[in-house]
């Protein structure tokens, strides 16, 4: 756990350091300022809502969180300094774990921010609690699966624009091709894109229901992902 | 300490490694001396457990390289070549990361990384940014690193590479310094490198341990006979006659140079005694007689260009 603790605090400092890290954090504010707007959720005469802000944030995240973690292990082996990380007592798994939690965490920080429209709708109207809630459990979930996703994706390469666009494009077909698919096939294509379909289990959440198979659906996913991220780690020390 | 049986390494069809089999004892300093290419790095990585042999056995300080990477590893200090470091992070931030993985709790940590900075001579960077600093100070980070958990084994891959000459100095006598309580293994391209620090030298090449042994036990083994370089008066056939006459003398080679006659002889044995003392009964004038001793230089070359015997 210890080695864990260090490792992500190592990645934080990095992470706080590097101008990508100020980017990508002012970039999601300034989308989702505009997604305030463009989706009138503080419309005079009508009651102040954020749902439709919640619904559109999934799709920005796609882009937006494996920028956040495109870095974690790919400039490790660009650099070289993977070499000092996996000759020091520290297990590989500690090693992902510590990357993971670090883009994680800066990612919760990046969804505090967003608070601050809850303050405005408590200021201007009064929003409702419980779905609000539900919808930032949400996107905790969410992260949780996308930050997995783009760790592993951060692995398979000594490129972080690589690893950003192997990180970046699966999401975004899932998250949005899914969604918009997933209503016009028929038979198992439609039972498969119903499993993975990101957004329309995202979708319940911002709609103020928690779904146990959708909370199941992203700790898996996030599970798995981190599971291959370190085999993908294991197997580079075998070439 | 360190014990390596049959290794071999296999970069897809490529064999960087090639059945190595060598042991290192408690204390000792070695060098792995080869060209670029050889093996070296190779062979560092997998003592160092970074990658796993296709085939053979090591152990470092009584653990498996394989089956107790871990316990390896923290028996190990390592500097990787190159030093690859994190440039976002101050001297000191970084030793404080590495001491915690190293294990080290709050003062001992301090405690440390104080000892690892002034052993290193990095007072005056400690609170600079890495990316801001030399080569030279790269590599004196690199070293305090392996040193800071104290480890009974230390492995440098190149340690004074891209350093300058005065560095290079202050490195190697660190390193001698260093191995009155740690065994010590560094590689390097570079032969009075390892002759200068090592008390033993592993000549690896395209994969194979070619040579092993003290500096003066491998100067011995290549030394053919004796060699003495002579330059006396005089002109160069007679001179060159009369040493082609002495007893042993296998081959002389005489050239004038301003005057005087420079021979190069090779004999069984020691002639010094016996070239002065013709040149003395027949009244030539002696500037310079020397036994040219046998460099591992040559040695090295010879092996280097594949001219030496393969074992």
């Amino acid at each position: 756990m210890r080695n864990v603790v260090a490792v992500m605090q190592r990645e934080l400092l990095s992470l706080f350091w590097s101008p990508i890290g100020y980017i990508v954090i002012t970039g999601f504010w300034l989308v989702t300022g505009v997604l305030v707007c463009a989706t009138k959720a503080f419309t005079p005469g009508q009651p102040a809502m954020l749902r439709d802000v919640f619904m559109w944030t999934p799709f920005v995240l796609t882009l937006i969180i494996p920028a956040i973690s495109m870095r974690t292990l790919s400039e490790e082996y660009r650099t070289g300094t993977i070499e000092s990380l996996m000759t020091a007592p520290v297990t590989d798994t500690q090693m992902v774990l510590g990357k993971y939690l670090a883009s994680y965490i800066f990612y919760l920080v990046m969804i505090a921010g967003t608070l601050i429209y809850l303050v405005l709708m408590a200021i201007f109207g009064d929003p409702d609690w419980g779905s609000a809630a539900a919808a930032y459990l949400g996107l905790i979930l969410v992260g949780l699966a996308f930050t997995a996703f783009g760790v592993f994706a951060s692995s398979l390469t000594h490129n972080q624009i690589v690893a950003w666009i192997l990180g970046a494009v699966p999401l975004m077909l899932v998250a949005w091709f899914a969604y918009f698919i997933v209503g016009q096939v028929e038979g198992w294509m439609r039972e498969v894109l119903q499993q993975v379909n990101i957004m329309g289990r995202f979708g319940e959440f911002a709609r103020g229901q928690v779904a146990l198979d959708g909370v199941v659906f992203f700790i898996a996913a996030a599970f798995l992902f981190l599971f291959l991220t370190v085999k993908v780690v294991e197997s580079r020390r075998w070439r | 300490m360190i014990e390596v049986r049959n290794l071999s390494k296999y970069y897809g069809t490529h064999r960087a490694v090639d059945n190595i089999s060598f042991t290192v004892a408690d204390g000792e300093i070695v060098g792995f001396l080869g060209p670029n290419g050889a093996g070296k790095t190779t062979t560092i990585r997998i003592l160092t457990c970074f990658q796993p042999a296709t085939s053979g056995s090591a152990t470092v300080a009584g653990h498996d390289v394989f089956t107790e990477s871990l316990a390896v590893r923290a028996a190990v200090g390592y500097m990787p070549e190159n030093v690859p470091l994190y440039p976002e992070m101050r001297v000191r931030e970084y030793l404080r990361f590495r001491g915690k993985l190293r294990g080290l709790d709050g003062t001992a940590r301090e405690a440390a990384i104080d000892r690892v900075t002034q052993r290193c001579w990095l007072e005056d960077v400690i609170n600079r940014p890495i990316s801001q600093l030399s080569k030279g100070f790269r590599q004196r980070v690199g070293l305090a690193d392996a040193l800071l958990h104290n480890p009974p084994v230390l492995i440098l891959d190149e340690p004074t590479v891209g350093l300058d000459p005065t560095q290079i100095r202050e490195t190697r006598s660190l390193i001698r310094e260093l191995a009155q309580d740690h065994t010590v293994i560094l590689s390097s391209h570079i032969l009075p490198e390892v002759e200068a620090t090592c008390q033993r030298i592993i000549i690896i090449h395209k994969g194979k341990l070619v040579a092993s042994g003290s500096p003066s036990e491998l100067r011995e083994r290549i030394s053919e006979g004796a060699k003495v370089i002579a330059e006396i008066k005089g002109a160069p056939d007679e001179i060159g006659a009369a040493v082609r006459q002495l007893p042993g003398v296998t081959n002389v080679q005489a050239e004038r140079r301003d005057g005087w006659t420079r021979l190069a002889v090779v004999a069984a044995s020691d002639l010094r005694e016996t070239i002065a003392q013709t040149a003395f009964t027949r009244g030539w004038a002696v500037r310079e007689l020397h036994r040219d001793a046998a460099s591992l230089e040559d040695f090295f070359v010879k092996i280097v260009t594949g001219a030496h015997e393969q074992e």
